[in-house]
């Protein structure tokens, strides 16, 4: 199944489980008082930061803010996800022992340990070293977090490319680097953008496990928001809404890419 | 120009077992000859083109080209590569590229050239192997015949001293043997240096200077193309002969 119609469906069960909360709510007879509308305000808003700020204009409520926060968590963990990725997944097909012993202990403790745990490390023990900001260490702890699977399917992929690529490429005279770059990484990476995709996909949901080292993410910002405001439900479910925007609009980056660079085949 | 001295290669499969692809094997081939070796499979055919510019490496003996020992300690294996043209019997045309990018990828990144230059000579390469109009097509949109001469174009952009050609036929359709020979042929009498692995005993006969029969990592005989065909004389050269003519 693709990624477009599974949030599709997705989006299907947010509002069947809206409808429903709604529907046992009443059957239960506990009056919820439901306020949609205060779910706008904490998008965008037209106001000053504090009473003694004197400019009115357009601003994003806490819940955007959230989005903005997470949405740039993201991206940039992608980004480094790939590059280290990218760079483990050759070094684990190294001749060099040791090379390849160093990428596998990396993927092995990622894999083998609970993000949370990592999140809390880098923040903690990490961060209090090299004095990181919650930020830094949240985007790195997800970034290396990602690298690692990200090296798995970097790996699989070079492997899937029929060796008689590289050899051509070395009998042009290419060195190992340049047959890598211009040969088999695009190749390979047109094959794993799958299983890519979803791994982002996971990596934007994952991102808020950054919640717990006071990151403002979208979580936080609807942790904090239904702490203030108690409209538990009306939040969680536009938090679940905006996160589902973030992954939706990926899965169909991915497939516009697929298409795209399905030309040659 | 191809000096093989007392070449020993062997390799171990996954259950450590020894396969000797290369007994003490010696060879000397001069500038512009054209040289083919026959013989059964996993007689060491591939092995010994694929030791001449190292996708494999020979244990023991050395191999010379143009008086450059190549696994000298000092050698840049790529500087060899770029004078050594190879031709693979599965093509290995590169798929996401086109055929034009194919040709001109590494006369780029290898030899330096500027792209207009590197497509001038492409498209003289391509006309030549009579293929200039499917520059655009990706490889999957060509025959097999087709990629192969594409294949020969990208070898020779390298401009290479040498060619070695890999069963290059093998994979081919009955009917797309013939335009890869042709191009084989013709790259032949204008004097390229070509190691030529190949059972078409009719292109030996035609521009072969020499056929060399090898069997167990070894040469059993060589000849002209005339002597294998009219009086072999090891019984196992005959027997090969039987089964391929
Ligand atoms: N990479 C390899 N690993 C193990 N054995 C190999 C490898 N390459 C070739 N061989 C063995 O070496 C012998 C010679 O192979 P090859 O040179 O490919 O023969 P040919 O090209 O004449 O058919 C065969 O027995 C083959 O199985
Ligand atoms: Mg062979």
């Amino acid at each position: 199944m693709t990624f477009n119609k599974r949030s599709l469906i997705t989006l299907a069960v947010l509002a069947i489980l809206v409808t429903a909360a709604y529907y046992f709510l009443i059957r239960r007879g506990i009056t919820y008082i439901w306020h949609w509308e205060k779910v706008p305000e904490m998008l965008f808003y037209i106001g000053s930061k504090s009473a003694d700020d004197p400019v009115v204009r357009l601003r994003m409520g806490v819940l955007m803010m959230g989005f903005v926060l997470t949405l740039k968590i993201s991206v940039l963990a992608t980004f480094f996800g790939i590059i280290i990725g990218t760079v483990v997944g050759i070094a684990r097909l190294s001749k060099e022992p040791v090379t390849r012993g160093l990428s596998l202990a990396y993927v092995e403790l990622i894999r083998n340990t609970p993000l949370l745990v990592q999140i809390f490390m880098i923040y903690f023990f990490v961060g209090s070293i090299l004095r990181l900001s919650a930020f830094v260490a949240g985007t790195a702890g997800l970034s290396i977090f990602a690298g690692a699977y990200v090296g798995e399917i970097v790996r699989s992929g070079i492997q899937s490319i029929h060796k008689g690529q590289m050899e051509a490429a070395r009998s042009l005279g290419m060195s190992y680097a340049q047959a890598m770059r211009y040969v088999i990484l695009p190749q390979a990476f047109k094959r794993i953008i799958p299983p890519l995709a979803g791994q982002f996909i996971s990596l934007i949901k994952d991102s808020s496990l950054v919640s717990v080292i006071a990151l403002a993410d979208l979580t936080f910002q609807g942790q904090q928001a239904v702490a203030r405001s108690y409209y538990t439900f009306e939040i969680w479910f536009t938090v679940a809404f905006l996160y589902l925007i973030m992954t939706f609009s990926l899965s169909m980056a991915t497939q516009f890419v697929e298409r795209r660079l399905s030309i040659s085949d | 120009m191809i000096k093989v001295k007392n070449a020993f290669k062997t390799f171990r499969t996954h259950d450590r077992r020894e396969v000797k692809a290369l007994v003490d094997f010696s060879v000397h081939i001069k500038k512009g000859e054209v040289v083919v070796f026959i013989g059964p499979s996993g007689s060491g055919k591939s092995t010994f083109l694929r030791c001449l510019n190292r996708l494999e490496e020979i244990d023991s003996g050395q191999i010379f080209i143009n008086d450059v020992d190549i696994y000298g300690k000092k050698v840049n294996i790529n500087k060899v590569r770029e004078e050594i043209g190879m031709v693979f019997q599965l093509f290995n045309l590169f798929p996401h590229k086109t055929v034009m990018e194919n040709v001109i990828l590494a006369q780029q990144i290898v030899r330096k050239r500027r792209r207009s230059e590197a497509i001038e000579i492409a498209k003289d390469l391509l006309h030549k192997v009579n293929i200039l109009e499917k520059e655009s097509n990706y490889p999957s949109q060509l025959s097999g015949g087709q990629q192969q001469r594409v294949a020969i174009a990208r070898a020779l952009a390298m401009h290479p001293k040498i060619m070695m050609f890999d069963e290059a036929t093998s994979a081919l359709d009955p009917e797309m043997i013939g335009e890869v020979l042709d191009v084989m042929k013709k790259l032949a009498k204008e004097g390229m240096t070509m190691v030529v692995v190949t059972h078409e005993m009719g292109f030996a006969r035609e521009v072969s200077d020499r056929v060399v029969f090898m069997d167990s990592g070894q040469i059993i005989e060589e000849g002209t193309a005339e002597h294998f065909f009219t009086n072999p004389i090891h019984d196992r050269t005959k027997l090969f002969l039987s089964q391929i003519l």
